[in-house]
Parts: structure tokens; C-alpha cells; sequence
């Protein structure tokens, strides 16, 4: 099994968060759009996307709700609650400050 | 966390519990669309169809694992496992019929008889009061600490004196009963009722609220109040039927017409049962002057209340300062050689003080047959536990941990224990009833017994703690790797030397406990025959004994002297004359009752020795034929006459140690004797010089465990006629003749209340009842426990056995024959016999002096019951070895070997 790396792990829930966040999506259309943003950098294999999905909804930051999508079938799409929506503004602010003091130790110079 | 949050998740939970199928479906669908349109894109990108498909499931990574994770999320994971294990566990309990019967059985047992005496102990002992504020109540008590002591009550003035004097009690309540009252209702019929003269701060000191009505106050004190009764909750249910309308009627109490005013709330009667409580107003006697003026008139019990912030010490002290002062300054009435003393004692204390010895000692038999039960329980366990390592090992290496097969076998256990505890709670309510009647023998709050949650709860929570012990017992291969476990599993697996020993610990602990309740009942049990062969000076079999008392007043009843004499003798004879009666005679009280007439006694030409408590003797007035007609020998001189009558000289008989008491090997008769002490003024007993005329047979009336009581017999006919009764000797069987009793009384008097009819063996009986329930309830536990022990013997030997078989066939094989095995079996058996024996016997000899108390006629370390008892055990053991050993004696070599 491909287990995602542990800081995808890590940053998996702020990523489907965001994603969920531009507008209510079912579990393939976030896998497909997160493969594409990221270039596929991110090796998540397809099927864990739900147990991090799930996790979320338990937890309250997403909800779901059964909708009718093209061709006629039912989808189970996410949005985003307004509890996940001050978590994703938690997780997005974490991230920036992590992302910001990894790149400045990266840059320094060396001697 | 959001409100909207928090709802979302506990729906969420809520749902994955509860419908779980709809959840387990959507998961499906979503995964199945996630595929679909997977395979849809991939399509589109050129692959075929089939292609796609594998293409998608590939790159999705196991579904089945993806929906494993997915239930992971979901928190109920444990719960739904739970489920499953306890299915698990009621399957392969079902499996394992004996096995689980014998646990269950064992720990009913166990839990039963822990449910049943904490029920009994939490009623009466534990329990607050259900007064207001009952933990602040006191009771005082006055006593002489005298050769002769005893309770002595208080006095009017002696209360008047603590009222004034004491600043750490806020209040103090007086109550007495004299003689029982009757009542008139309104339907005519005059019945009993024991009263209790309470001052008006009664119920408000007692912390007692009406049900109905009101209870008494201050304006119901002195003699200017109407007389008004207040009906206790137990008379206004049983006689009154919860009359509803009953506040404002008005009944004839003695002759007083009182009123009702109210029925007070359900609440322990202490000293003494009580049905109505009545204002001083309608005793008369309160209100005159001896009564109240008389510092030696001693009447009254006394509650009292704890003034806010100060302690049970603080007033004793003051108490006993008072007291003190008192002594001092009235010495005539505090005589030094008779030692006053007041005590002050917290009332649920005083309520328990003959309840809480038995009652703890009987939970404490219960905990030691819970601790045999356990430990018989770990056995099985534990020898199941051994025959199950195998599957054991296997559940491990298909993947199951440790800690998940720990949480399966506690999920047995639990399953076990609660059957258990389950089956003894419905044992401990079935013998509620017979529970609460031996209580009331001990504790006035016998009332207040009920299985409520706080008892189950108790239950059920020695059961889990049962069950979570068990748990741990059987080895889950501790230590061991996997492989090292499962190397040897393929043979037959035995205990390791830890656990055997652990295991044979569990048999001598039980041995020893059964030991320690085995010579708990024995000494009982001998108590009880001891008692049941002491002399009660009487001739209990054909004897039938009614009493006859009196209606109204005192009064009444001295104005009408004669005529009541005369109507008791009519009675007397008419029932004399019934076909079937041998002798009818008359007594002012029966003969094995204690007599409600007491006084201090001098013989003529004797001066008490200094230092010598005044003799003191029971006044008992009796008829010419009292002596034949109750057996009562007659040792020396005559019985009374016809002649020893109004007119004649007064005469009295002494029971034969009292005579042997006040004259030495003189001879009595003829010597003259009178009764006197200070409370003689306040009854109409004289205090003359009466001639000692005959000497008859000690009796005891005041218990089988008492001494001969020290009687002065006085004819019946020159002493006043407070009340009557009647001894009735046939040829037959006395009850028979009962009905014609009756009627003979009432055609003589139609209103006569007739009470307490009983034969001599019956009353005789009334004495050993409360020594019979202690030994029958220790006798239980201790069977419970020689049952449970013995079962426990015979199956560690039997898995010894079982485990051996190879072993004992080897040596059969060497040349060992039948009774060798049979023998070696045996003395594995009865090493643990003979260590149990060892510690049960040192252990009983301490336990059992905590039940010196209980006994009668036997020492705590009587060697006759210790010595039965351990004969016994052995015996029983032995047999209980028997078994396996001889079936370990029946291994045929062959077999044995080959199965190896």
C-alpha cells in the first residue's frame, strides 16, 4: 500500500480542507484536483483520500450530503462547515509560519 | 467547540452505532462511484475498458484496507468489538455448559449472600437515620455501674436540671411508656397499644415530620392541654387501614378521650416499639406530684439534640459535670454503692448496639464465602484457561494481541459474573423477607431494610471486580515469544510451577476460610444446644398461658380492686372445670416472662453487709395452683392456700437461690421479709413484713443466658390486681383447647381482651429464636462454603490428575500398581488438607473470639467444636480426593503412553 509520506500525512487534512473549501466536491473530483494542483507531486494513492475524508467529517470540520450529479447518478459531495472553515484558517496559518521557517533556514548561507 | 459541531459529531457516532448497516452501504456506493468514474477517465484517456477497471482499483490501493481505515475514523470501533467479543463469549460459554453452570452457581452463591447481608448492614447500621439532622440526635442514658446495674432512666427533676444546665444540647425530649394503654376506636372493640407519654418537643427534637396532621409542640405540654394522640405511620396503616379521615376523630385512651391529631412519618421506635405517642395529659400518673417532684422517680427516656458547632465530646463532658453537681448536692438520691452514671451516645449508635456484633460478623462470613467462591472461580478458570492455551495461541498467531485476548477472556469473565451476580441478587431478594424478620430481632430498623440501587450497585460492582481479577489468572503466554509458545502447545499443556503454586495457594485459602466458618457454626450450634437443655425451672410441655389485662386506668383499677379479684376468679374456674384441663391457675404474670415489677428487698434480722448491693427481686403474685399448674417445684414448706387471702397474714414464697441468697443454709420459713427502696412510695405496693412460708424451684424469666431470676411469689389475692393471667396444664395438647379457653373467659367478662396466648414451650422458645437464626445463618455460610471448598479440592486434583496421565502411566508401566497411584494421589491431596487445616484452625481460633459474645455454655476456643470440625474437613476431603485419585488409579498404562 502507498502511504502517503508523513508530511503529506500531516498536510493531507489542510489540503482536502482547501479543496473542499473552493466549492462542495465528491471524494474523485478532489483526488483528481489535488492531483493536478500539485503536479502530482503528492503520492497519495486514490483510496486514502477517504479515510482522511471520513476523519474530517467526523471531527466536524466537513459535512457531506448525497446529491445528484451528471449522468444521472448520486454522488456524495463535501463542503466545508463553519467550524471547518476557522480550521482551515488554523491549519493554513500553521502551515504558512512552518513553510516560512523551513525556507528561511534552507536559504541561509553557507560559509 | 460549536454547539453545530458537536451535534455533528454525535450524530455521527450515533449513527455509525446504530445504523451501521446504511453507514457500511454508503461507504460502498461512494467507493463503487469513485472506481466508476475512475475508470470512466482512464477510458477516456484511451485504455480498454477492462483495463481501466484494474487500472482504477490499483491505483485506489485495496478497498477492503481503505474501508477498514475508514471505520477507523469512526470511534465506535472498540464498542462494535465489545459486541462481538461478548457474542464470542456467549458461544463458547454455551459450549462449556459445566463450566460456566459451576461458575455462575459459585459466584450466585457468593454474590448472594454479600448482596444480602450489605442489604441487611446498609438498612440498619449504615444508613442515616431517616430523622432530620439524625446524625446530631444523642440518647442519654443513666445507669448504675453496680453489681446489679442497669438503666436506670431519668427523673422529672434530673431532667429539669440538664435542661438548665446544658449548653451543647439544644434540646431535650423526654419519652416514657409505663404499663401498656388500651385504646377504644371507634368501632368499639378495645385493643393494646403500647404508648409512648412523649413531652411536646418529642418530635421536633427527633427531627419527625407528620405524614398527616400535625405532631405535638409546647401547647400540648402540662396538665392544662387536651390529651391528644399521635399515631405512629405502622399502627395507622395496620389498625387504622391509612384512614385518611382519621385526623380529628377522637379515641379512648385508658379512660382519657383523646383526639387524634396527626400520623407521623415512618422512623426506627427507639427504646421500645411504640403505637401511639400521647401528651403527658393522659397519664395521670405524669401529672402528680411524685412524679414531678421526686428527683428518684425515674421514668423518662431521654433524646436530645446536639446544640450547632459542638462536638459528642464537648457534651459528654458537660454532661458529665452536671451529673457530678447533681450527685453532690442530692446524695440521698444517688446512694454511692450503687455508682450513677450518664452516658451520652450518638442514637443510631445506641439504636445498633445490639445489631452491629451479628450483623458484621454475618457480612463478615459473607466476604470470607465470597473469597472461597473467587478463589474456587480463579481455579476454573485457570484449568480452563490451561486447556484453552491452544486456541489461545492460535487467536495470537492469526493476529490477535495480547491486549485484544486479554479483552476477550474479561468479556467471559464479565459475561460469568454477571450471571452470577444476576442469579445471587434475585437468591438475596428471595430471602429478604426472612432477612428482615431476623433483623427486627436486633435493631428497631429492621423496617428500613430494601434492596435499593446503592445495594446493586455494590452487586454488581463485586461482580466486574470478580470478573476483571479472573482475567488476569490464566497465562496468555506471558513472556514467551509467540514461537516459544507455540513450540510446546502441540502436547498437552500443564501449569507452570508458578501457577500450579498459585492454584494450591487458592485451595488452602479456601480449606482455611471454610475452617474459620466451620468453627463459627459449630460454636453457635453448640450456644444453641446449650441453651436448649438449660433448666428453665418450669414444666414447659402441656402448658398453655394467656394473659388477661386489665382496661383503664391504674386508678380504676385499684378502686375496683375486689371486683376484679372476684371476675378473675370466676374466669379461673370456669376454665378449670373445661374438660381436658387439669389445673387453671392465676398470676399476675406468666411464668418465663420477666416481671414488670421490681424493688429492692430486706429480710428481718439481716443488715446488708457493707458493701453489699441490697438484694433485689422480681414481685410475682400468683394463686395456690400457679406452682402445680407451671411445674415450678415446691422445695420447702407449702404452697399457698385458699386461707392466704385478703384478711390473712401476708406470706410470700422465695425461689430457691434468692432464699439461699438472703438466709444462707438457714432454714427460711418463718422468717419475715419486706419490700423496700426509694421507687416502692410510688406504687401501691406495700413495703409490710411478710412471712417467708415455702421455698420453690429457681426459674429463668429473664432468657435462657440469664441466672436463675430472684423471685418473691405473694398470693394473688393479698397483692393488688394490676392485670391477670392465666396457666392452663392439660392432659393433652394445650392449643387444642384454646377456642374453649376463650369462650369460658368471655362468658364470664364479653369485653375481656385476651393476648399473647402461648404455650410455656413456645414462650421458652422466644428466648432461643435470635440464637437460632445466628447459627442457621453462619451454618449456611459455612455449608455454602464446605461445598464450594470441597468442590474446589476435588478439581485441582482431578486437572492434576488429568495433566499427569502420562506421567502416571509411565509409572505404571515401572511397576507402581493401583493403590500406589491411588495413595500418591491422596497424600497430593491431603498435604493441602492438612496446610488448609493448619492456618483455617490458627485463623478461627482469632476469629472466633470476636463471637464471645454470642456464645453461651462454650468457650471461643472450645477444643470439642475445633476438634469436630477439623475431623470433619477431613473426612469430607478425603472423600472429595477420592475421585480423581481413583481415577487416576484406573490409567491404563497403554493408553496413556500411546495418546503421548
Amino acid at each position: 500500500m502507498s502511504k502517503p509520506t508523513d508530511l503529506v500525512q500531516g498536510t493531507l487534512d489542510l489540503l482536502i480542507l482547501k479543496m473542499v473549501a473552493l466549492e462542495p466536491m465528491n471524494g474523485w473530483a478532489i483526488g483528481q484536483r489535488l492531483k493536478q494542483l500539485s503536479s502530482d507531486v503528492l503520492q497519495v494513492s486514490d483510496g486514502s483520500l477517504y479515510p482522511a475524508l471520513h476523519k474530517l467529517e467526523q471531527e466536524g470540520w466537513v459535512t457531506s450530503e448525497w446529491r445528484p450529479s451528471e449522468n444521472n447518478r448520486r454522488a456524495k459531495f463535501y463542503s466545508l462547515t463553519a467550524a471547518g472553515r476557522k480550521q482551515l484558517r488554523v491549519e493554513a496559518g500553521n502551515w504558512e509560519r512552518l513553510a516560512q521557517a523551513i525556507t528561511s533556514v534552507v536559504r541561509l548561507q553557507e560559509v | 467547540m460549536s454547539l453545530d459541531r458537536l451535534r455533528q459529531i454525535v450524530a455521527l457516532r450515533l449513527r455509525s452505532l446504530f445504523r451501521r448497516g446504511d453507514v457500511e452501504r454508503e461507504l460502498d456506493e461512494e467507493i463503487r462511484d469513485h472506481i466508476e468514474r475512475q475508470t470512466e477517465e482512464n477510458v477516456r484517456r484511451g485504455m480498454a475498458p477492462g483495463a481501466a477497471r484494474s487500472a482504477a482499483l490499483r491505483a485506489f490501493g485495496g478497498v477492503d484496507l481503505q474501508k477498514e481505515q475508514v471505520r477507523d475514523t469512526r470511534g465506535t470501533r472498540g464498542l462494535e468489538e465489545l459486541v462481538r467479543d461478548a457474542a464470542f463469549a456467549l458461544r463458547s460459554l454455551r459450549r462449556a455448559p459445566g463450566f460456566t453452570a459451576a461458575v455462575v452457581l459459585t459466584l450466585a452463591l457468593g454474590t448472594g449472600a454479600n448482596t444480602a447481608m450489605f442489604t441487611l448492614l446498609r438498612g440498619t447500621l449504615l444508613r442515616p437515620l431517616p430523622n432530620r439532622g439524625g446524625e446530631r440526635l444523642v440518647y442519654l442514658r443513666q445507669q448504675t455501674l453496680g453489681p446489679e446495674g442497669q438503666n436506670v432512666l431519668f427523673s422529672v427533676p434530673e431532667v429539669a436540671d440538664y435542661r438548665a444546665g446544658s449548653k451543647t444540647l439544644s434540646a431535650i425530649a423526654e419519652y416514657s411508656s409505663v404499663l401498656p394503654f388500651t385504646l377504644v376506636g371507634g368501632d368499639g372493640a378495645p385493643v393494646r397499644v403500647r404508648a409512648g407519654i412523649v413531652s411536646g418537643n418529642y418530635f421536633a427534637v427527633m427531627g419527625l415530620e407528620p405524614v398527616l396532621g400535625r405532631v405535638t409542640g409546647a401547647r400540648d405540654d402540662g396538665r392544662a392541654a387536651a390529651p391528644v394522640v399521635v399515631l405512629s405511620h405502622s399502627f395507622w396503616m395496620d389498625h387504622f387501614g391509612r384512614d385518611r379521615g382519621i385526623v380529628g376523630r377522637t379515641v379512648r385512651i385508658n379512660d382519657n378521650v383523646s383526639t387524634v391529631v396527626g400520623v407521623v412519618q415512618p422512623a426506627p421506635s427507639y427504646p421500645q416499639p411504640t403505637d401511639v405517642f400521647v401528651n403527658v395529659v393522659t397519664s395521670p400518673h405524669h401529672l402528680g406530684a411524685a412524679m414531678i417532684t421526686d428527683r428518684t422517680h425515674r421514668m423518662s427516656v431521654v433524646f436530645a439534640r446536639l446544640a450547632p458547632n459542638t462536638t459528642l465530646e464537648q457534651a459528654r463532658a458537660e454532661l458529665g459535670r452536671i451529673a457530678s453537681a447533681m450527685f453532690r448536692d442530692h446524695p440521698e438520691a444517688y446512694p454511692k454503692s450503687s455508682r450513677y452514671a450518664v452516658s451520652v451516645t450518638p442514637l443510631r449508635q445506641a439504636m445498633n448496639e445490639r445489631a452491629s456484633l451479628v450483623f458484621w460478623l454475618l457480612m463478615g462470613a459473607a466476604a470470607f464465602v465470597f473469597l472461597i467462591a473467587c478463589a474456587n472461580v480463579s481455579n476454573l478458570t485457570l484449568m480452563r484457561g490451561v486447556a484453552r492455551e491452544r486456541e489461545m495461541l492460535v487467536r495470537a498467531a492469526l493476529g490477535g494481541t495480547r491486549g485484544r485476548l486479554r479483552r476477550l477472556l474479561l468479556v467471559e469473565n464479565l459475561a460469568l459474573a454477571l450471571m452470577g451476580g444476576a442469579l445471587g441478587v434475585l437468591v438475596a431478594f428471595a430471602g429478604l423477607r426472612l432477612l428482615v424478620a431476623f433483623a427486627a430481632q436486633l435493631s428497631p430498623r429492621a423496617g428500613e431494610i430494601r434492596m435499593d440501587g446503592v445495594v446493586l450497585a455494590v452487586g454488581l460492582a463485586a461482580s466486574v471486580a470478580a470478573a476483571v481479577a479472573l482475567s488476569f489468572v490464566p497465562a496468555l503466554g506471558d513472556g514467551h515469544s509467540l514461537a516459544e509458545s507455540l513450540a510446546p502447545a502441540g502436547r498437552r499443556a500443564t501449569l507452570g510451577r508458578g501457577r500450579r503454586r498459585f492454584q494450591r495457594s487458592l485451595v488452602v485459602a479456601q480449606l482455611a476460610a471454610c475452617v474459620v466458618l466451620l468453627s463459627g457454626t459449630g460454636l453457635l450450634v453448640r450456644t444453641l444446644l446449650k441453651l436448649q437443655s438449660v433448666q428453665t425451672g418450669v414444666r414447659a410441655d402441656h402448658a398453655l398461658t394467656l394473659e388477661l389485662p386489665l382496661e383503664g386506668s391504674l386508678e380504676r383499677q385499684l378502686a375496683q380492686q375486689p371486683r376484679n379479684l372476684a371476675t378473675f376468679e370466676r374466669m379461673r374456674k370456669r376454665v378449670a372445670a373445661l374438660p381436658g384441663v387439669d389445673v387453671a391457675a392465676l398470676g399476675l404474670e406468666v411464668p418465663l416472662r420477666s416481671s414488670i415489677l421490681d424493688f429492692d428487698l430486706r429480710a428481718e434480722g439481716r443488715p446488708a453487709a457493707p458493701g453489699e448491693p441490697t438484694p433485689h427481686a422480681a414481685l410475682k403474685s400468683v394463686d395456690p395452683d400457679y406452682f402445680r399448674a407451671a411445674g415450678i417445684p415446691l422445695l420447702r414448706g407449702r404452697p399457698f392456700a385458699a386461707s392466704d387471702g385478703r384478711e390473712g397474714a401476708p406470706v410470700v414464697v422465695l425461689s430457691r437461690s434468692f432464699a439461699q441468697r438472703l438466709f444462707g443454709d438457714r432454714d427460711p420459713i418463718g422468717r419475715r421479709v419486706a419490700w423496700t427502696g426509694e421507687v416502692l412510695k410510688f406504687t401501691p405496693i406495700s413495703g409490710d413484713w411478710r412471712t417467708v412460708v415455702g421455698v420453690a424451684g429457681d426459674t429463668r424469666d429473664e432468657g435462657l443466658d440469664g441466672g436463675p431470676t430472684p423471685t418473691v411469689y405473694e398470693p394473688f389475692a393479698q397483692e393488688v390486681v394490676l392485670g391477670g393471667a392465666l396457666v392452663v396444664r392439660a392432659g393433652s395438647d394445650p392449643t387444642l383447647l384454646q377456642p374453649a379457653i376463650v369462650r369460658a373467659i368471655r362468658e364470664v367478662s364479653p369485653r375481656q381482651v385476651v393476648e399473647k396466648v402461648a404455650t410455656l414451650e413456645q414462650i421458652r422458645d422466644e428466648a432461643v429464636a435470635p440464637r437460632r437464626l445466628n447459627a442457621l445463618f453462619v451454618a449456611a455460610f459455612g455449608t455454602l462454603a464446605l461445598v464450594i471448598a470441597m468442590v474446589g479440592i476435588a478439581g485441582v486434583l482431578a486437572f492434576s490428575v488429568s495433566s499427569r496421565t502420562p506421567e502416571i502411566g509411565i509409572r505404571m508401566c515401572l511397576g507402581a500398581d493401583a493403590g500406589r497411584v491411588r495413595r500418591m494421589v491422596l497424600g497430593e491431596g491431603s498435604v493441602l488438607l492438612a496446610v488448609g487445616l493448619g492456618v483455617g484452625l490458627v485463623g478461627a481460633l482469632l476469629a472466633t473470639r470476636l463471637l464471645r459474645g454470642l456464645l453461651f455454655g462454650v468457650t471461643s476456643y472450645d477444643p470439642a467444636t475445633f476438634g469436630t470440625v477439623a475431623f470433619l474437613l477431613a473426612v469430607v476431603g478425603v472423600a472429595a480426593c477420592w475421585l480423581p485419585a481413583a481415577r487416576a488409579a484406573r490409567v491404563d498404562p497403554a493408553v496413556a503412553i500411546r495418546a503421548e
